[in-house]
């Protein structure tokens, strides 16, 4: 007997903590296997109820340093809102420390800095005030960063918080002791470092509530996914039809099924006939003729028809339920990228301890009486001037003016890590129906059998689709709308789904539709038949028209190629990058539509759950991936690819899952973001030079070596100074981003 | 004016929801049903003496 649980889990912030979590569950005895996912922060538990419960689990795991929470939670539902309110009380409570540290850090500024403010109160220069006002900002608002150096030391990495920390205990604790034995410093000349301290301290802070909100909104995929699935379905039980909650349907249940409505469950047509749209599954723009015997799907809307079907595949089990796992999956797979400033700072902390080390043997053994405090004072001087306070701002200022100016093209960016990975993508997929193409089919040649014209054929196709809400009629309107074609007097319209449209015009009968509905009727119409295969053929869907049982001309529609894709695709490959088309039509259509976009590489016929597993494979193979889509079937897809980049003109589900969106639905936007990235990273990395770069210089005046010259040591206005001009730099280079323009237009 | 041979209503050629030729004769169909019936058993239904295509 097991039971399977998933619970939420706090405190993990890297792949570390899953590893301990998941240990400490697979530990509690009874437990037979444990799943933690770090992104969706839950730990899915299967368990022999007999030996373990849930507060067993939940001691094991606060063991371990970690919290499990208590509500089991249901798959999908209400996990979204949930991050999302505890991102947001993060935000604020980072908000709240940002704001304390700068009320603080003024005062003491004005008090520590006598030379430049003159006019400050005097009674703001007492050490032992400025001492009261920066012990809240060194250990509340720093407290992060501390907790950070500890978690370092564990692990033996160093990152800014190892920088901050060390650099801001050091310039605190040192003026503590300038305070307490003020006689004895005096003597050296040294001065307190109270405002280098808080101001480092809150400088860095605000960094990382900057960076908290340019990370985003957590997706709503999963639960948008989730309510595509109707709550109730009329199921047919002892010859009276009941409505039911869904998950009560069970496999075998007849559930009846009227035009409008969505499917609950997957099935097996038994009684009736209908079309359905499945463009949620398949990206097909056109309904799908569902007769006796036909396959439905979970999710998927009913058009015309009423129908019963015989439920096959319920609860988990469905196509849908199959995608909100993938997608879920794919977005718990993400790893969350290291910061460039922490990669610096693992680097710079092991030189900056050696400097420091140096500088106080240095002076220990060669330094003039008396040499031990010199020793500690430079050594401590090294470590307080090697902590550079704008390197908390060098990304997140970048990334905030980046994601601002990209949505002024029409690039909206919801994450930042999306801006860090975009230039590193070397490939880019792309979906066909809807992404590469409108999505809508569009008149692509009328044909017309002599002494009937074109416009003849047009305008009595258009008249006899005027009502209609198929995707076929709609396009045939339009076309005779742009000509301006007078539209003949056509009453008495019949759609025959999936078949075509029956009307009556003066001059007789009309019918407009495919080859076997017009054998139904027992119309010849081989003479349209030579022109008809060449297009379908070319993957077209041909339409025949014919009156009073003599064939006028036939229609064709097809999905057409949007106009910037091969330029998009041309300007992709220029820059070195692979492109992909991916689509679950058939290899036909799909080849036709690749050759005028200029693509050579095709994967087609991929069903909807495969697709997420082409990004994947491509992924394995060491390859960054981009994907650009913008059906629900994409949705797994472009949770699973390293950017995943949605069409504004797509489905709401695909935008949530992707990490991008083309606001104005003009595939360009793949090239602006790809260039705004690459320049967005440019200036990350000049930030950092110019954050450290001031710091770095004043590393050889604080350890000493311009004092046999010059008798120069630090002070705290050099490193106030590096402080003031690190962080205007930072912030000004930053806002240069706000000229870049994209090289396409 | 001809008749469908099937359910014997009066169609207009031009106007017949669908048609059949048997043994060079057009037969007109006021719906598909009846196209269909007439089909699988044209014999059946010209045994009743319905009209061909008068015109």
């Amino acid at each position: 007997m097991s039971e399977r649980v998933t619970l939420p889990v706090r405190g993990m912030h890297c792949a570390a903590c899953v590893g301990k979590v998941e240990r400490a569950l697979t530990d509690v005895p009874g437990v037979d296997e444990a799943s933690v996912n770090l992104a969706t922060e839950r730990a899915t538990v299967a368990y022999d109820p007999a030996r373990a419960d849930v507060a067993r689990l939940r001691a094991a795991v606060d063991a371990a340093g970690y919290e499990l929470g208590e509500t089991p939670l249901l798959s999908g539902g209400h996990d979204a809102q949930d991050r999302e309110e505890a991102r947001a009380e993060d935000q604020r409570r980072l908000r709240t420390r940002v704001l304390a540290g700068a009320v603080l850090s003024v005062p003491i500024l004005l008090g520590s800095m006598p030379e430049i403010f003159p006019w400050a109160p005097a009674w703001l220069r007492d050490p032992w005030r400025l001492l009261i006002l920066a012990t809240p900002v060194q250990f509340w608002v720093g407290a992060p960063f501390h907790r950070g150096f500890l978690h370092d030391l564990r692990y033996r990495t160093a990152s800014m918080s190892t920088l901050v920390s060390l650099g801001t205990n050091a310039a605190y604790f040192f003026s503590v002791a300038v305070t307490l034995w003020p006689h004895t410093f005096m003597a050296l000349g040294a001065m307190p470092y109270y405002e280098t301290a808080a101001v480092v301290i809150t400088l860095v802070a605000l960094g990382r509530w900057l960076e908290a909100r340019a990370r985003g909104r957590t997706s709503d995929a999963i639960r948008r996914l989730v309510t595509l699935a109707p709550r109730t379905a009329r199921v047919i039980r002892d010859g009276l039809e009941v409505d039911v909650p869904t998950g009560e349907v069970e496999i075998g249940d007849l559930v009846r099924i009227r035009p409008g409505e969505r499917i609950p469950v997957d099935g097996e047509v038994v009684e009736g006939a209908s079309t359905v749209d499945e463009s949620m599954l398949t990206g097909e723009s056109l309904p799908i003729e569902k007769v006796v015997g036909s396959p439905v799907y979970a999710g998927t809307v009913n058009l015309t028809g009423s129908f019963v079907f015989r439920a096959t595949r319920v609860g988990a089990a469905t196509t849908l339920a199959r995608i909100i796992r993938l997608v879920e999956e794919a977005q718990g797979s993400r790893a969350p990228i290291q910061r460039l400033a922490d990669r610096v700072a693992t680097v710079f902390v092991p030189v900056v301890l050696v400097i420091a080390a140096a500088t106080f043997v240095g002076w220990w053994l060669l330094g003039p009486a008396p040499s031990l405090l010199y020793a500690l004072t430079n050594a401590v001087a090294v470590l307080v001037i090697a902590c550079p306070c704008a390197m908390g701002l060098a990304t997140p200022t970048a990334i905030m003016v980046g994601t601002g100016r990209g949505a002024e093209f029409g690039v909206l960016i919801k994450s930042a890590a999306a801006l860090e990975t975009l230039h590193r993508v070397d490939t880019v997929v792309f979906d066909k129906t809807g992404t590469l193409t409108v999505g809508r089919p569009a008149v692509t040649d009328v044909f017309a059998l002599p002494p009937a014209t074109e416009e003849d054929v047009l305008a009595l196709a258009a008249a006899a689709e005027l009502g209609s809400e198929h995707p076929i009629g709609a396009a045939i309107v339009a076309r005779a709308k742009e000509l301006g074609l007078a539209l003949p007097p056509v009453t008495a319209f019949a759609a025959v789904p999936g078949q075509g449209i029956d009307a009556m015009a003066p001059e007789g009968r009309v019918l407009l539709g495919n080859r076997a509905f017009m054998e139904a009727r027992g119309v010849d119409v081989s003479a349209l038949d030579s022109h008809a295969t060449a297009l379908a053929e070319d993957g077209q869907t041909v339409v025949y028209l014919v009156l009073a049982f003599r064939p006028l001309g036939s229609i064709a529609v097809a999905d057409v190629l949007r106009p910037e894709a091969p330029a998009t695709v041309a300007a992709l490959k220029a820059r070195g990058i692979d492109v992909l088309m991916v689509t679950g039509d058939d290899r036909r259509t799909a080849r036709a539509i690749a050759r005028r976009a200029g693509l050579e590489r095709v994967l087609a016929e991929v069903l909807p759950e495969d697709k997420a597993g082409e990004i994947a494979r491509l992924g394995a193979s060491g390859h960054r991936v981009a994907m650009v889509g913008d059906g629900i079937n994409d949705a797994p897809a472009l949770a699973q690819a390293d950017v995943g980049i949605a069409m504004g003109s797509g489905t709401d589900i695909a935008i949530e899952a992707a990490d991008v969106t083309l606001m104005r639905g003009d595939l360009r936007g793949v090239v602006v973001a790809h260039e705004l990235s690459r320049t967005t990273i440019r200036v990350v990395k000049q930030n950092l030079v110019w954050a450290f770069g001031y710091n770095v210089v004043l590393i050889p005046v604080a350890a000493g070596l311009l004092y046999p010259l010059w008798g120069v040591l630090l002070s705290p206005i050099l490193a106030g100074a590096a402080m003031a001009f690190s962080s205007v730099s930072v912030v000004t280079n930053s806002l240069r981003l706000k000229r870049w323009r994209p090289s396409v237009p | 004016m001809t008749t469908d041979p099937v359910c014997k209503m009066s169609v207009e050629p031009t106007k017949a929801a669908a048609q059949s030729v048997y043994k060079g004769q057009t037969y007109y169909f006021c719906a598909v049903g009846c196209k269909q019936k007439f089909d699988r058993e044209p014999d059946k239904y010209l045994a009743g003496g319905a009209s061909p295509m008068t015109r």
